[in-house]
């Protein structure tokens, strides 16, 4: 029963055209930042880094490393905005439209019903994530080259040279690495939605949210207290390009955001089953 | 709707139904400063059409969302088969059905696809079972069109089908003719009454349409301002009020006649009276023909329910706040 109650979540959720505006956009993001790397500039930043580290640069242009590059901009900008999108319309959306009061009219328990949209929410963050890792490297390796994996993110320290094959390993890695990273913005966003807010508000709020904590960890005077925000434990997912993996670090941050998870879905929970459900 | 078709088979309850369907003891709904429901006490017994009438924010859907478990309640209790609301609502409502004015789905799905996943909130439901309702509802042939494509009377057939699937044994309607067109509404109509007959179902119909309540109900709640103003039976409310036309030669002399000996309290243009309670039409005749008044015709007239509605509202409306408990006056007795 609880499977077959899924199974319609999903449905309910894949079926909506809304759901693929994030695919979409992201698509078409990856394919201009190929282009951007393709036709222009973009890559003597990094040749120069490399070079500089005594690396040559040739074998590094290649697809493994551009989409790797390009997921930071992509996790930190666009992957937010459409998970927040969805996050926010799962509980708020169907309130505005009055679906919810039909399925409430239904003999199921309210919490049943959030765990329920709450897993498909985590479905929904993982397809999302594997297809755009998938598509990403294939629409890349149509610009670039098969070659070895360089990952350069100096604000964290992080700089990988890898061989192409376990390059791709720790490619694939950090992108199931990124389905945490996306869950935990759509269960920030699911948790307003739980609210008695437009679905909108939802996403706002999540996004805001999320804004605020990234400007104040990057306050000089929070520096020593980063371990705290929640945006600094979101970029886990590239430490994974490091070898060895800091398994420490990584998992650390992997349990801090599943608690955070799950503190989301009581708080959201607690206050869908406080209020009440009108017209 | 194909009301020719014959209908579903439902299973036989291995329990024998509860006598009182839905109980509501003192409910009281507040939002913020807003009294939207006030100590309401109901009582739906097994069998009935019980319409809830009373105007737009008279509180009938509120005291619908708290009979559904979908408004908590302030104070008081609500309980569906016998079962507490508040604390075992996935037992109360096991064999309930709903329908709300306006009927809204998944616009992007299937009709089928819409009874599936509704109907999996209560149960799983088979595919059978599935087409079966749609046939009965007459939906047979588009069950498997986006639902967005759907008239209005056909979501409205989509939302009766989604009602029935649970097999309900209560049937709660909140405005189901909302935004119906003449010849949608008489089907919903049609198909209640059959619900009723056929399948034994008992119907709570919330709406503020007289003519409907006074069609299909047998027993009848008035609300006003969050307060029942009135509960009894459809033919309660009609004879509540005794009303007589009178043809005489002097109408005014005989009302104060009337009026002197008690046997009538309030006179209506077109020569009608209401007269006391407990004054027989005998009487009435007896005493101006003793007093010289000659009696042309005493016919006694029903009180329609738009009649009886609107002096209840008046009545109501005019009541001290301290008298307007659940009968003022014009509850029977």
């Amino acid at each position: 029963m609880f499977y077959l109650q899924l199974r319609n979540e999903l449905w309910k959720l894949f079926g909506k055209k809304r759901t693929y505006i994030g695919f979409i956009m992201l698509l078409l993001a990856q394919n201009i930042f190929n282009l951007t790397f393709k036709f222009t500039g973009a890559f003597r930043l990094y040749e120069r880094t490399l070079e500089g580290n005594g690396y040559p640069a040739a074998p590094f242009l290649s697809a493994l490393s551009i989409y790797s590059i390009m997921l930071i901009p992509l996790a930190a900008l666009l992957l937010p905005l459409y998970v927040a999108l969805v996050g926010g319309d799962l509980v708020a959306k169907e309130a505005e439209d009055g679906t919810l009061r039909m399925i409430l009219a239904r003999p199921i328990s309210r919490i049943r019903l959030l765990v329920l949209k709450w897993l498909a929410g985590f479905v929904f963050c993982g397809v999302l994530v594997l297809v755009l890792g998938a598509l990403g490297l294939g629409f890349a390796r149509l610009y670039f080259p098969w070659g070895s994996l360089f990952f350069w993110n100096p604000e964290l320290g992080i700089f990988a040279v890898l061989e192409a094959r376990a390059g791709f390993w720790h490619y694939a890695l950090a992108n199931a690495m990124l389905i945490p990273h996306a869950f935990t913005i759509l269960s920030l966003a699911f948790m307003f939605s739980c609210f008695n807010v437009k679905p909108a508000a939802a996403t706002i709020l999540a996004l805001s949210g999320l804004f605020v904590d990234f400007i104040l960890q990057k306050m000089p005077y929070f520096r020593d207290f980063q371990e705290y925000f929640v945006t600094y434990h979101l970029n886990a997912w590239q430490f994974v390009f490091l070898e060895p993996v800091p398994w420490w670090r990584v998992g650390e941050s992997l349990s801090l955001l599943a608690a955070f998870n799950v503190t989301l879905l009581v708080v959201g929970a607690v206050v869908f089953h406080l209020r009440d459900i009108k017209s | 709707m194909t009301l020719e078709a014959p209908p579903f088979n439902s299973p036989p309850r291995s329990e024998p139904p509860a006598r009182s369907m839905i109980e509501l003891e003192g409910l009281t709904k507040r939002f913020g400063n807003r009294l939207a429901v006030d100590h309401l006490d109901l009582r739906v017994e097994a069998g009935m059409i019980c319409g809830l009438l009373g105007h737009n924010g008279a509180g009938k859907s509120t005291a619908i969302g708290m009979m559904l478990g979908q408004v908590w309640p302030t104070t008081g209790r609500v309980t569906v088969f016998g079962r507490d609301v508040t604390s075992e609502r996935s037992e109360a409502l096991k064999e309930v059905g709903a329908i709300f004015e306006s009927p809204v789905f998944y616009d992007y799905l299937s009709g089928y696809r819409n009874l599936e996943i509704l109907s999996h909130y209560t149960a799983p439901t088979s595919r059978q079972r599935i087409l079966e309702v749609v046939e009965w509802v007459g939906l047979s042939g588009r069950e498997h069109s986006l639902v967005r494509t759907y008239s209005h009377g056909m979501r409205a057939r989509l939302a009766l089908a989604q009602a029935l699937l649970p097999q309900p044994r209560l049937l709660v309607l909140d405005e189901p003719g909302d935004g119906l067109d003449p010849e949608g509404i008489h089907e919903i109509r049609r198909t209640i009454l059959r619900l009723h007959r056929e399948m034994g179902m008992t119907i709570l119909l919330s709406s503020h349409l007289l003519n409907e309540v006074e069609q299909l109900c047998t027993h009848l709640v008035v609300m006003r301002q969050g307060r029942k103003v009135f509960d009894g039976t459809l033919a309660e409310a009609r004879a509540r009020r005794k009303l007589v036309r009178l043809d005489t030669t002097d109408f005014d002399s005989a009302f104060a006649l009337l009026r002197e000996a008690n046997l009538a309290i309030e006179k209506h243009p077109g020569g009608r009276l209401t007269l006391a309670p407990g004054a027989a039409t005998e009487e009435v005749a007896r005493l101006l023909v003793n007093h010289h008044l000659p009696v042309r015709e005493l016919v006694r007239e029903e009180m329609t329910l738009e009649d009886f509605y609107l002096e209840l509202m008046k009545h109501a409306a005019t009541a001290p706040q301290e008298n307007r408990s659940s009968n003022p006056g014009l509850a029977p007795g």
